[in-house]
């Protein structure tokens, strides 16, 4: 989850890139109108799926039901949903996630955590992204990694960019111990 | 306007349990609210009285119960009440804060009618007419 053009589909692109097709992967995109991040994800070989809500400003637990018949679930190992570009709405509806990742990035100025607090407050990961940017838009990164802190002291950051990679491997790296450890449990308890 | 998905899951739990419990429509219904969610409590009652028509609540009245958001620190257990700017670092020893209450949107009662209860009050109505 993260505001519009805070890059969400360009972290999910790189995230495939990097995982080189070491686990089995499927995405649901949402969006008011458009297929064209559903077509991106596509394009790098990987399944998916496009919710368009018309006019809602957020994708709801039905409408990931009605998209799951297309994903058999055992299947994968990593199904992502990328909701609609929007820090507020899609902060109340619980889709079933395992794990709520918000991306935030810096051209949108240090202070939109405090300003969201909510949104912030639910997420287990947050990603600062776009840290090349960070002096030509004026923003202090640690001052908005202070503001992330202050609404959710708990929460794993990665300040990181997309664009140059800076900090992107501390993320895959992270992502792909957390699925090892998770088809190993599963493994495990079977 | 998130919060018509919101008023529509309302009324679709309470004419569950309404049917469950051969109720014939729905007086009141009563909801917990939490302070710390992105959910407004006008907006919600404004999105409530749309979505009711056509479903057994369609003269239902919508309880609201805001609750407070309440925090407390996980060492020194200081308790507080975050007003304006939220900031979940305990101001005294500088570890998280937990969020105690104020995230809640639960549906916490139905007031139902019977058709029994419904034909009593109809014969009661119609004795004090004639």
């Amino acid at each position: 989850m993260s505001s519009p053009g805070a890059g969400k589909t360009t972290l999910l692109e790189t995230t495939i890139k990097g995982l080189k097709g070491r686990f089995r992967l499927a995405v649901i995109e949402g969006d008011l109108q458009t297929d064209l991040d559903a077509q991106r994800i596509r394009a790098l070989g990987i399944r998916s799926h496009q919710i368009t809500t018309g006019t809602v400003c957020h994708l709801d637990a039905r409408m990931i039901a009605r998209a799951l018949t297309d994903f058999p679930l055992e299947n994968l190992d990593l199904l992502v949903i990328e909701n609609v570009g929007n820090l507020i709405c899609p902060a109340s509806f619980d889709l079933g996630e395992g794990l709520r990742v918000v991306l935030c990035s810096v051209a949108e100025g240090a202070e939109k955590p405090i300003k969201y607090p909510v949104m912030f407050h639910k997420a287990d990961i947050i990603l600062v992204n776009k840290i090349d940017l960070a002096e030509a838009s004026g923003v202090d990164l640690s001052g908005l990694i202070s503001n992330v802190r202050q609404v959710n002291p708990a929460a794993t950051i990665f300040p990181l960019s997309c664009r140059t990679k800076d900090g992107f491997s501390a993320w895959l790296d992270w992502l792909q111990s957390s699925l090892s450890a998770r088809s190993t449990a599963a493994l495990v308890r079977s | 306007m998130h919060e018509l998905a919101i008023a529509v899951s309302i009324l679709s739990i309470a004419e569950a349990k309404a049917r469950e419990r051969n109720g014939c429509s729905i007086q009141a219904i009563g909801i917990r609210l939490g302070e710390f969610t992105n959910i407004a409590r006008e907006a919600l009652e404004f999105a409530f009285e749309v979505a009711r028509e056509g479903t057994l609540a369609h003269n239902a009245r919508l309880e609201i119960e805001v609750v407070a958001m309440i925090v407390e620190c996980v060492v020194c257990h200081e308790v507080n009440h975050p007003e304006r700017t939220l900031c979940l670092i305990c101001a005294h020893c500088g570890f998280p804060l937990k969020v105690v209450s104020g995230e809640e949107l639960q549906v916490d009662y139905i007031e139902l009618e019977t058709e029994a209860e419904r034909l009593a009050w109809k014969e009661y109505r119609y004795k004090q007419m004639c």
